[in-house]
Order: structure tokens, then C-alpha cells, then sequence
């Protein structure tokens, strides 16, 4: 039990700390007297060091162990026990756990650098706290409550990030949006939990979800056809597939270390490692697999397309990243699941990489020589022009996705409040409500 | 009391300001105009060692002053950094040639630099390694987002990007050092210019290289203009600047604005090159301008951000000339490790007490950082500009905010010198001015906002975020510590004299006359200075006594972090014994 108690410790490090950081740099603010910068950029590297080292020894503790994979419930010694505090512990937890710790300590120790100066320095790093934090629980999580709590603080602070220099418009437009999508993610999320409850009668992971244990899992087909479908709901919204893509390059408007760490390395692939846990409810259900194989596959081909036409360095990356989310998620369809980890480990780094040096591409520009202006490829030229024009077209206004959005889901919601509020003012005779008004115009955008 | 009440109330808010501001201005020439009229004048060595002819570049002051502390017997020039070479530029590695030249003229040579070992095997294979590195970097980028390659690609070899990534970030230092160590094992190529005329279509503009008539009068020129001619030293550096800095869109408005915002060496290194060459001092000669046999020119680039100095073809100095070398050598790097430290104060991130080693280590590893969106401050704070002889501004702290421009009237009487000077810096000097002025009061709207969500579009500008109109104009970070003042400039020479030559050029007249810069005469014989107005001469009487200080610059910023006052710095006194 002491190799027990030792896990326990070095998960309550790796998930409490950046709750401790959170506090730490909150409090203050809260009470305006926000901590000095060179205070702030210490505790938060610090923090990241900590919460690195945390996953990382237990990452190799128990690769020496080798033992399966294994529960920790960090409430077992209260007294009533709580089962909502229970973390997984296995390779791929461990290693995506320290991983993204790994990239968000760079994206840390940048952003100490890159924010030197700025208003925000203060908020960037309160929600970046939050998101270390949020990031932390989906790794480990091992009840769907934990989950739930790391999904929801990974997108409140996306949410808030996107829309960090909010004295502009567009950026506090595009949270917006970003944050409407990850809310339908999050519903579909929060009603595959309740249906797990219903019919597992816990929502611990580890009988449902653990690659190892799948003989065990006691789901009605049916059941699980129904859970698998909004758990692709909900790694949809998180990874940005199709229908939901468009929100991705619109939330590039923070600075450019957190577009890094969300879109092009960590958040993104947040769905993709869910939809890997959750590998053993997909199999049972082949509509499932079919339709995450499809979901997958359409968005590869979307933003593969979208991605070599798109003019802006940033919208680039993250078509690019977007070709590699979908590729992942068809390998897990597939039921590769070595070669979709290694996809996720080796995308993080590369992609995070890729969009911490976007702004050198100018300098970078200077030495390369591109012989002639490439245009279409030659594969591409088999292609009929006709056919060829249409989906240059298709692919440069981004599939017509937002669009096509706007017109059937944010029109018709409208529509359907200015009913009600029709009704309402029949009704009760009070005028127009000003925050409708607001969220209606800044939706129109 | 009525009275003072609606004279207090028609007394608003934006004419107050416009009063206290223009205040502010008058305050800092002021000080300025103390300065020069009451700095004694010739500290310089009748018989310099070496001369160094740089920049006008305000980031120049500080290297120029350090080198003169530093060594006594230098003697240092400024003027304009492309040097009087317009051409088209294509270096050994670079993908296009570009103009190096201020922006208003269109060069019409074209000017490449070539391997020496050309065709031979050793050469070839130098340009296939070099071709291919880009390529490669190229070919993941374009993987990255592409659908066979990116997938085979990425679950592979992707986690290789963490080591980078890792260097870069956490230790920019130790990065750039191992970049300069790949390069000891693979050294760069020894490379030449080929200027000479050659009968071959270029590229782009009209000719390929220069006549020797051309280089001559290019020479001549410039050697006129800063009034050099009559005491030119053995050596003589020729220092052109530029600037590298990662992740940087605007790393080119860091270079040298006379090269169109390039990078200066090459102008510099063909200078040299033309006044080096035999053939063209033969015909300067009959043109009635000699140069001593004895004086070589060398060339050399400064790097305004790591403060790195590279001489360009020091291997055809001549061998009786290595002790003076040498002697240049040394006292430069002590200057490199002195300017950085002086810099640096201005950086709120690096503590007053580092010593001046680590200065010059810290501004290597800023350039080499991804995450710095302030390599350096580029032209910020500067506020002045000085055209006359060195000896009038030489011992003066004038805190790296003045324009320094050679020009000597005692050797131009007509002042057409002077003309050709005026026409070529003032245009240049008085942009960047107004540039971080207007960036500075009016970040949105002149400016472009904060770096931290900037996008580059199209390879060719940065939008904010997701979608926005180009962004134009300085970003924030370059500008944050500029107090935004027009430009004072003030000319050796009799103030009827610049008078006129102002009346003859319309631009100048124009930016005089609607005050867009501030304009002053400076006696060439008298301590005595005549502000020039569109009302007529102002004679000035010097005001505020300026602060001396014995030692040396180090002895008057060490410990502060702001804008500094004009002093005196006197190190004569330390360093000979009073008599």
C-alpha cells in the first residue's frame, strides 16, 4: 500500500499545485493589489516545475512497477468517502499528464518573457493557472466528475484567453463563439455522465473506460451506442471537428504563447486523448466507430484543404493542426491506439513548436529559395479545373462552416427569442432587456 | 475673479496640454543647445590611431563615445549607413537580391556576393548543403499540414521538436552559443563582392557593379562629406549595422534605415572595397583628392542588438598595418561589452548590477529568444541630431538620442557640401522621428497595437489575431519608452548660410517652416547657437549650466533606469596629469 500512498502524494502535487497557484495569484488580484511580475513569472515557474516533476516521477515509479493500471482515490480517508476524487494511473495518463506539463512550463517560461509589460500579465497567468489545472484533471481523471471539472476549467479559460484583449471587438466576438461551442460539448458531456451514473451506477472510470479491464464493462448495447455518440459530441466541440471547425481559427485572437498551448498543442488534442480513454465504450458500438472514423476523416480532408489556401500564418497552423486531430481520431476509430498516442505526443511537441516561431516565418523567408511559385500541385492538377476552382473557393472560405451556421442555428435561435420576446412584452408589458439585445448583436458579427 | 474664471474655462484641456508639451520640447532643446555651446570642443587626437566611420544612427552615439573612452586615439565619423552605395544587393545566401539604399532613391547597380570557391567541388557541395537546409524546413512546414507526409511524419519524428523548443525557450543563451559552434564546424564560406562593371544583364535595376569613374565619385562623396580628407589615419573602419532578432516581424525596422531598412555591411564592405581599390584612388587623385598609400580602409558590421562586430575581408589588410588592427581589435571588444551595459539600463528585466560581461551575454541570448518581443528599442528616445564636426559633441553623454552626422564647414565655403548633406539626412533623420512620435501618441491608430497577437499575413505585414485590417506603423514594445518630442537639429555653420541652402530645397523648407523638426545654426568658430524659425534668427543664450562628470560614461548612468540629462563627461582629466 505504500507504493499506494506514493502515487497519491505525487498526484495531489501534480493537481493541487496550479490550484495553489491559482489561489495564490487570484487572491491578490481580487483584492487589488495584484503581486509584482517578477514575483508572479517565479511562483508560476515554480509551479510548473513542480507539477512537471510530480507526473513525471510517477510516470517512471510506474513504468518500474509495472503493474496494470490502478485507482487512487484522493478522498478514501474521509470520512463520508468521497468517490468523486478519483484519479486514474496508468502509462498513457501519466505520460500525457507530463507531457502537457512539460509544454505548458516552455509556454510558461515564454510568456514570463513575452508578456513583460503588459496590463494583462497578471489575468494571462490567473488563467493560465486554470488551465494547467483543468489540463491536469482531464490527464488523470478517474471518475467522469473529475473529468467534468477539468473540461470545464480548460474551457472557461480558452473561453477567456481567446478574448484577452478584449478592448477590440473581434476578439471578444470570437470567444464567444468559441465558448457557445464548447457549452454544446459540454452538455453532450455532462448527459453521457449522467447515463454512465444510470446505468453503471458510478462514474468511475476505471471499470468503463481502462483499456485493461474491458472484459469487465457491463453496458447494454444500446446504452453504450447512446454514451460513445455523445462522448464524439463532446470531443467534437473540444477538438474542433467538423461541424464545429470553424471556431478554431477564430480563437487564434490571444497572445500568441496561449493560441500555442490551446490550439496548436495541448487543448486540442484534450478530445482526442478522451476519445482514447473512452476506446472501450466506442468498440462495443460499430455506429460509433463508424461515425467517429467518418467525423475524423471529413475533417482531415476539410482542413487539409483549408490550410493550403489560407493567406494568415496562424489560421495555417491551425488548419494543419486540425488535419492531425482528425487524423487521430480516425486511428482510434480504427483501433489503433499505440499510433494514436504517439500521434498526440509527437503532434504536441511539434505543432507547439511550429506556432511559438510563427512570427519568424519573415526572417526564416530570407535564406529559403523556392524555385518558381509552386501554385497546384501535380496531383492536384488531375483534378478538373472546374472542380479544382470550386474547391479552392470551398476551401478558402473555410468550407462556408460559419456561415452555414449562422444562417441555420444562430438564425433560428434568434428567431425563436425575438419570439419570445415578443411574447414576453405581450405578455408583461416591460421593454426590450438589454443582455438579449448585447448577445444578439455580438452573435450577428 | 470672473475674469480668471472664464479665462481659466477657455484655457481647455487640449490647449493645455498642447502648451505643457510644446513646453517639454523647449525644455529638452534647451538643454541640448546648453550643451553644445558650452562643451569646449577638440578632445580629439591631432594624430589619430585609427579613425571608424559609422552610422548616423543615434544607437551609434553610445558605441562611438565608448570607443573614444575606451581608445583616445580614435577619431570617430558619422553619415549616412548606406555609405553613398545604391545598389541592388544579392549575399551568397540570400533568396532575393534587395535594395540597399534609402527608399527614395531606385538603385540602378546590382551588386552580388559570390563564393570564392565557385565551381570548384569544395563550393558546390557548400551550396547543396546550403540549399537544402532551407528546403528540408521548408518540406515539414509544408508536411505539417499536409495529409500522407504530416502522417507518417509526425507520430515519427514529431517529439523530436521538443529539444529545440526546450533550448530555444528555456536557454536562448546556450542556443545561440551552439549555433555559433555548428558554424566552426561548418564555417561560413569566404566570400567576395563582385563590383565591378560587368557586361552582363542584371537581375534587377540597370547595371551590374560600378565604373571606377562611379566608385570614385562615390568615394569622393562621401570622404568630402564628413571632412575627412585633409587627416585620414592609416586605418580607417568602414561599420555598417544591422540587427537579428527571432520571432520578430519587425526585425528589419530594427536595420539600418539609409539601407532601406537592410542590413548595412554590404554597403560598408563595398565602400571599403572602392576605396581600397588602386584604380580608383589613381583617379581620385587627378580629381584632386589624394589618399595617403599608407591608409587602408576596412569594413565592418555592427550588430545593434547582440552587439556583435564583424569585420568583412580583414584578410586583405596589409601586414603593416596588424598592430593598428589589433590595437582597433581590442579596444572594440571592450566597447562591445561597455555599449551593451549602457544599453541595458534600459531593460527593465535586467538587474543595474550586472556587470558588463553579462550585459553582453544577455543582449547575445535576447536576439537569440524566441520569446522576446523586445530585442532592442530600436531608434526609441531619440530626440536630437547634430551635423557639424565630432570635436563640438565629442565628450558629451548625450544618451544614444542623437543623430550624429559628420560634416566639417570649414572646408566648404559655398556650402554645397552642406546642401548634399542636408537634402540626404534630413528626410531620413526627421522620418524615423515623427515615425515613433506618431507611434507613440497614437499607438491604434499611427502605431500597431501590442506584438503579443500578431499574425503575419500574406509574408508581408501582420494583422491582430484572427482577422484585422494590416497592421502598419511601430508596434508598442518598440516605442513604449520613447518620449515622443520633435526632432531638434542643429547644424555647424553661419545661420545665413543654412538659411539659404533651407530656403532652396522645398522639402526642408516645408518641415522647418510647419515645424515638424526644429532647426538651429552653431557657429563653426564661436561657442554661440542661432535658433532658425519661419519668423527669422533667434540668437540663443545658453541657460542651465551642464552637469560634468569626471571618469567616465559609466560614472554618470550607472544606477538609473530613465532618460538621462546631457552631461560632460571628462576622462581627459583622469588620464593625462595636470600640468
Amino acid at each position: 500500500m505504500s507504493r499506494d500512498g506514493l502515487f497519491q502524494a505525487l498526484i495531489l502535487v501534480s493537481v493541487f499545485t496550479p490550484l495553489v497557484l491559482l489561489f495564490v495569484l487570484g487572491v491578490p488580484s481580487l483584492l487589488s493589489r495584484p503581486l509584482q511580475e517578477s514575483v508572479v513569472g517565479r511562483l508560476v515557474r515554480l509551479a510548473m516545475a513542480v507539477v512537471f516533476l510530480g507526473n513525471f516521477t510517477a510516470l517512471v515509479a510506474h513504468a518500474v512497477s509495472g503493474a496494470p493500471a490502478r485507482l487512487i482515490s484522493l478522498g478514501a480517508g474521509l470520512s463520508p468517502p468521497m468517490e468523486a476524487f478519483e484519479f486514474l494511473v496508468d502509462s498513457r495518463s501519466l505520460a500525457f499528464g507530463a507531457l502537457s506539463a512539460l509544454l505548458c512550463g516552455i509556454v510558461a517560461a515564454f510568456s514570463n518573457r513575452y508578456l513583460h509589460r503588459d496590463p494583462g500579465f497578471n489575468r494571462y497567468f490567473i488563467l493560465f493557472a486554470t488551465f494547467v489545472l483543468g489540463i491536469e484533471l482531464v490527464a488523470l481523471a478517474g471518475s467522469i466528475e473529475v473529468l467534468i471539472a477539468g473540461w470545464e476549467f480548460l474551457g472557461l479559460s480558452s473561453a477567456l484567453l481567446v478574448g484577452f484583449f478584449h478592448d477590440r471587438r473581434a476578439p471578444v466576438g470570437n470567444a464567444l463563439r468559441v465558448f457557445a461551442v464548447y457549452r454544446l460539448g459540454d452538455a453532450a458531456m455532462l448527459s453521457a455522465a449522467v447515463l454512465l451514473h444510470q446505468t453503471a451506477g458510478s462514474g468511475s472510470l476505471l471499470m468503463l473506460f481502462s483499456s485493461t479491464v474491458t472484459e469487465a464493462t457491463p453496458l447494454p448495447a444500446g446504452r453504450a451506442t447512446l454514451i460513445a455518440l455523445l462522448l464524439i459530441v463532446a470531443v467534437a466541440g473540444k477538438s474542433a471537428l467538423l461541424p464545429f471547425s470553424g471556431w478554431l481559427p477564430r480563437a487564434m485572437e490571444g497572445p500568441t504563447p496561449s493560441s500555442a498551448v490551446y490550439y496548436g498543442a495541448v487543448s486540442i488534442h484534450a478530445g482526442c486523448f478522451l476519445l482514447l480513454r473512452a476506446s472501450p465504450v466506442l468498440e462495443q458500438s460499430t455506429l460509433a466507430q463508424v461515425l467517429a472514423a467518418f467525423a475524423g476523416l471529413s475533417t482531415a480532408l476539410y482542413a487539409t484543404m483549408s490550410a493550403r489556401v489560407q493567406a494568415d500564418l496562424k489560421s495555417t497552423l491551425a488548419y494543419g493542426a486540425l488535419t492531425h486531430v482528425g487524423l487521430i481520431v480516425v486511428e482510434i476509430a480504427l483501433g489503433l491506439y499505440t499510433l494514436a498516442f504517439l500521434h498526440i505526443v509527437g503532434h504536441m511537441c511539434f505543432r507547439m513548436m511550429q506556432f511559438l516561431s510563427a512570427p519568424n516565418v519573415l526572417h526564416d523567408l530570407h535564406e529559403l529559395v523556392v524555385e518558381g511559385q509552386p501554385g497546384a500541385s501535380h496531383h492536384l492538377r488531375r483534378i478538373p479545373t472546374r472542380l479544382r476552382h470550386r474547391l479552392y473557393f470551398f476551401a478558402l472560405e473555410r468550407g462556408f462552416l460559419d456561415s452555414l451556421i449562422d444562417r441555420f442555428v444562430v438564425g433560428r435561435f434568434q428567431r425563436l427569442l425575438r419570439a419570445l420576446d415578443l411574447v414576453d412584452r405581450a405578455l408583461c408589458g416591460g421593454g426590450p432587456t438589454g443582455l438579449k439585445v448585447a448577445a444578439e448583436e455580438s452573435l450577428d458579427d | 475673479v470672473k475674469q480668471i474664471e472664464s479665462e481659466l474655462a477657455a484655457f481647455g484641456a487640449i490647449e493645455r496640454r498642447r502648451i505643457l508639451h510644446a513646453a517639454y520640447e523647449r525644455f529638452l532643446s534647451h538643454h541640448f543647445y546648453d550643451a553644445l555651446v558650452q562643451n569646449p570642443g577638440s578632445t580629439a587626437p591631432s594624430e589619430p590611431a585609427f579613425q571608424a566611420v559609422f552610422c548616423l544612427d543615434e544607437r551609434e552615439e553610445s558605441f562611438r563615445r565608448h570607443l573614444e573612452e575606451t581608445e583616445p586615439e580614435a577619431e570617430t565619423f558619422g553619415t549616412a549607413g548606406f555609405f553613398g552605395v545604391p545598389m541592388y544587393y544579392r549575399g551568397a545566401t540570400d533568396a532575393q537580391p534587395r535594395p540597399l539604399c534609402p527608399v527614395a532613391i531606385r538603385p540602378d547597380h546590382y551588386v552580388s556576393e559570390r563564393d570564392d570557391g565557385e565551381g570548384t567541388r569544395d563550393g558546390q557541395r557548400f551550396a547543396f548543403r546550403r540549399s537544402t537546409g532551407p528546403l528540408f524546413g521548408h518540406n515539414i512546414y509544408l508536411g505539417s499540414h499536409t495529409f500522407f507526409r504530416g502522417a507518417i511524419f509526425m507520430p515519427l519524428a514529431g517529439v523530436a521538436a521538443i529539444v529545440p523548443l526546450v533550448l530555444r525557450v528555456l536557454f536562448p543563451w546556450l542556443g545561440s552559443r551552439l549555433g555559433r559552434l555548428s558554424r566552426t564546424f561548418a564555417p561560413d564560406r569566404m566570400t567576395r563582392l563582385s563590383l565591378a562593371r560587368e557586361q552582363v544583364v542584371p537581375p534587377v535595376g540597370r547595371y551590374t557593379g560600378f565604373t571606377v569613374d562611379e566608385m570614385a565619385e562615390i568615394v569622393r562623396g562621401v570622404l568630402e562629406g564628413i571632412g575627412i580628407t585633409g587627416r585620414l589615419a592609416p586605418l580607417v573602419l568602414v561599420v555598417g549595422h544591422a540587427s537579428t532578432s527571432l520571432n520578430n516581424p519587425h526585425e528589419s525596422a530594427h536595420d539600418c534605415g539609409a539601407c532601406g531598412g537592410g542590413r548595412g555591411g554590404p554597403n560598408a564592405r563595398a565602400f571599403a572595397q572602392m576605396a581600397d581599390d588602386p584604380r580608383v584612388r589613381q583617379r581620385l587623385a587627378e580629381l584632386g583628392l589624394s589618399i595617403p598609400p599608407s591608409t587602408w580602409f576596412l569594413a565592418a558590421e555592427r550588430n545593434t542588438c547582440n552587439n556583435a562586430f564583424d569585420f568583412l575581408d580583414a584578410d586583405w589588410v596589409p601586414s603593416g598595418l596588424q598592430s593598428v588592427f589589433d590595437k582597433a581589435r581590442r579596444a572594440i571588444d571592450t566597447v562591445r561589452e561597455r555599449e551593451s551595459h549602457e544599453r541595458c539600463r534600459r531593460f527593465d528585466d535586467v538587474p543595474l548590477w550586472y556587470p558588463a560581461f553579462a550585459t553582453l551575454a544577455h543582449v547575445e541570448s535576447r536576439a537569440a529568444n524566441l520569446a522576446q518581443p523586445r530585442p532592442e528599442y530600436g531608434h526609441a528616445s531619440n530626440a536630437f541630431c547634430v551635423i557639424g564636426r565630432r570635436s563640438r559633441t565629442r565628450g558629451l553623454f548625450l544618451d544614444r538620442r542623437a543623430f550624429l552626422v559628420s560634416y566639417d564647414p570649414t572646408e566648404d565655403g559655398d556650402g554645397h557640401i552642406l546642401g548634399r548633406t542636408l537634402a540626404g539626412v534630413v528626410p531620413v533623420v526627421a522620418g524615423i522621428s515623427l515615425e515613433y512620435y506618431f507611434g507613440r501618441v497614437d499607438p491604434t491608430g499611427y502605431g500597431s497595437g501590442t506584438k503579443l497577437p500578431h499574425n503575419v499575413t500574406s509574408l508581408l505585414g501582420v494583422m491582430d489575431g484572427a482577422g484585422s485590417d494590416l497592421r502598419t506603423g511601430l508596434p508598442w514594445q518598440m516605442v513604449e519608452i520613447h518620449e515622443p518630442v520633435r526632432l531638434t537639429i542643429v547644424v555647424e555653420s553661419e545661420p545665413r548660410l543654412l538659411a539659404r541652402i533651407i530656403q532652396a530645397q522645398a522639402d526642408l523648407e516645408r518641415l522647418v517652416r510647419n515645424r515638424w523638426i526644429f532647426m538651429a545654426a552653431l557657429m563653426p568658430h564661436e561657442n554661440r547657437l542661432v535658433e532658425i524659425t519661419a519668423e527669422g534668427f533667434e540668437p540663443y543664450a545658453a541657460r542651465y549650466p551642464v552637469p560634468t562628470v569626471r571618469g567616465d560614461s559609466l560614472d554618470w548612468y550607472r544606477g538609473k533606469r530613465g532618460h538621462l540629462r546631457i552631461a560632460r563627461i571628462d576622462n581627459a582629466i583622469c588620464q593625462e596629469p595636470v600640468v
